[in-house]
């Protein structure tokens, strides 16, 4: 088995003034990225000694980010990613949650008040690297089987909930990422996710541990695409890790091929299904490149299976295949009463093995609701609907409310929860509404009780803005449509199937 | 600054609320269509594939910025320029 924190450390040490990382004009090399980790580390450990609570790293693209994330892993503390983007309250939620006792902040002012977390802004920790040089006992690290990151996710009872997942998941994952994806030592790889989300960690750990250049990509760059395209011709990145979104978006512009990006070799999807359409344009512009669809829930550690895409997939128009299992894993299809399915037939895809995490954070019951154990191997219940032939694996939908929208993943019923807790309204419903075969955007369906506004269009704005501040932008739906009443099931449940047929009509 | 007739219009009007999936856009047409959440950058794809096949006006997606095309308004205007 590899080690993760080892091989980064012999970067260091081999090639100190290589550039680990780059965001638009901050630039961190290996050699800085090991001292200053080292630094804070030994920091955390006067501090916090034996106490490995989870800490929390907030920011958005910073060099600092990962700098934290090590300091943190060797210092025996999982850290928890909170993106810029988070509102405040959401970040209250999963302080709360998580019983963090620190929060490193770039935008400390974005933070919650609270009195039972200390803030540490990005500017201070300079000064605290200056009088903390050394380096770490190894004996504080995080051990095989401590969380070594926690990602929230959306939860269905209208709290996020902590995916936590161990330094043992994380190192079969990226050694699997090392030995079957064909990566050579020192490529640049393009980052295009948050840290929040774990699409990042697939090209986070493979590119620190081979000794290659990680390339951000910001939100305001995505924001900008005249600047986003200026910035990727200077950037000649290697592999490109997106959602198929974003590609998507990139398509939109004619130069974007292999004139502007020479040097890409493999473009890595996650998050959302591979269209068609996505592929085969992919391949008209950049010929020489490999296409890879890879699938797998949080939990599980980004990915589980991945495919090649060739052309022959392509000229036979059904839908991509998610690919094979990782070989230290395997997958199972089950159905509903636990039984498993032939080759062929459709039933819920479990996934086993070292990939699979440790359940939610402080929530033993969540935990056991889809972590169990299956032929004496740790297994992870998807709720994913499969199909598994001649061991490739086909990706069928949800079984319950979750759902991806560009790549996001989210629970709808978190959605309607937050609706339903504003002012004005009585009961709400969303709806996630097709464009072709995949989720364009949310509507929702609202009772309101008596209110103010004069328009739809007033009110609509006016839960629009109270949703921002505990939803990310991706969770809020762009049609809100009004109605006295929504219809019930035979048990007296909300009929979702009813509006939906109307919205999507 | 060239004259912009009333089905051009008309036309972007339609274009924008199909991608908005919002009926109001005619009746607001300083609202700022990001700032309000009623676009992203998901949804500049649809609304860039759409001017394409029903005006024939192709934009390319380096030169959409949010400041440029913020509002229904500004989008006609830039829009016309191209046209």
């Amino acid at each position: 088995m590899i080690d993760i924190l080892d091989q980064i450390e012999n970067q260091a040490v081999k090639t100190p003034r290589r550039i680990c990382y780059t965001h638009r004009q901050e630039l961190l090399t290996f050699g800085l990225l090991k001292k200053c980790s080292d630094a804070l580390a030994c920091w955390l450990i006067n501090r916090f000694g034996d106490d490995h609570s989870p800490v929390i790293v907030h920011g958005h693209m910073q060099p600092m980010m990962l700098v934290l994330f090590l300091a943190c892993a060797k210092s025996g503390h999982a850290y928890i990613p909170a993106d810029q983007s988070i509102p405040s309250e959401r970040i209250r939620m999963i302080t709360e949650g998580a019983k963090t006792k620190l929060i490193f902040s770039a935008a400390p002012k974005q933070l919650p008040e609270t009195n039972a977390t200390e803030v540490i802004a990005f500017g201070q920790l300079d000064q605290i690297i200056i009088q903390n040089e050394g380096v770490p006992a190894r004996s504080y690290e995080v051990k095989n089987e401590d969380t070594f990151y926690i990602i929230y996710t959306s939860g269905s009872t209208g709290r996020p909930k902590g995916v936590q997942i161990s330094r043992r998941a994380l190192t079969s994952f990226t050694e699997w990422m090392q030995h079957d994806f064909g990566l050579e030592e020192g490529l640049t790889f393009m980052n295009q996710a948050p840290y929040s989300f774990d699409l990042s960690v697939m090209d986070l750990y493979p590119s620190l541990t081979t000794g290659g250049t990680l390339w951000a990509v910001d939100k305001q760059m995505i924001a900008n695409p005249k600047e986003l395209f200026t910035l990727l011709a200077q950037s000649e990145i290697n592999i490109w890790t997106s959602t198929p979104s974003f590609a998507e978006m990139c398509l939109m512009e004619p130069s974007f091929s292999r004139t502007m990006l020479p040097h890409v070799q493999k473009f890595l999807f996650c998050g959302e299904t591979l269209p068609l359409s996505v592929a085969s344009r992919l391949k008209q512009r950049f010929p020489e490149a490999e296409i890879i669809n890879t699938y797998g829930p949080t939990e599980t550690t980004v990915a589980v299976t991945k495919v090649s895409i060739t052309q022959k997939m392509i000229n036979c128009k059904s839908p991509f295949p998610v690919g094979r299992c990782k070989p230290d894993c395997r997958i199972y299809i089950l159905g509903e009463d636990g039984v498993p399915k032939k080759d062929g037939q459709k039933g819920e895809i479990v996934i086993c093995g070292p990939s699979v995490g440790s359940g939610y954070l402080n929530d033993p019951e969540k935990t056991r609701a889809s972590f169990d154990t299956l032929n004496e191997m740790l297994a992870y219940h998807t709720h994913d609907l499969g199909i598994m032939c001649e061991g490739m694996l086909y990706y069928f939908g949800r079984i319950d409310h979750q759902i991806k929208l560009h790549g996001f993943r989210m629970e709808l019923e978190e959605i309607e929860h937050a609706l339903s807790s504003c002012r004005y309204v009585k009961y709400a419903i969303v709806t996630p509404i097709k464009r072709g075969d995949r989720y364009d955007h949310l509507a929702a369906v609202v009772v309101a009780g008596k209110h103010p506004f004069d328009s739809d269009y007033a009110f609509s704005a006016v839960l629009r803005k109270a949703l921002s501040s505990v939803l990310p932008s991706y969770m809020i739906p762009r049609k809100f449509i009004y109605r006295r009443s929504l219809p019930m099931t035979a048990n007296g449940k909300i009929d979702r199937g009813a509006p939906l047929k109307e919205v999507s009509r | 600054m060239k004259e912009v007739k009333d089905s051009f219009k008309q036309k972007v009007y339609s274009i924008l609320e199909d991608a908005c999936d919002c009926n109001e856009i005619k009746s607001n047409p300083n609202i700022r269509l990001f700032d309000e959440g009623l676009l992203d950058s998901f949804s500049t794809i649809s609304l860039i594939v759409a001017f394409e096949q029903e005006l024939g006006i192709s934009v390319p997606i380096s030169d959409f910025n949010r400041d440029e095309w913020a509002t229904p308004a500004m989008i006609i205007t830039q829009l016309a320029k191209l046209q």
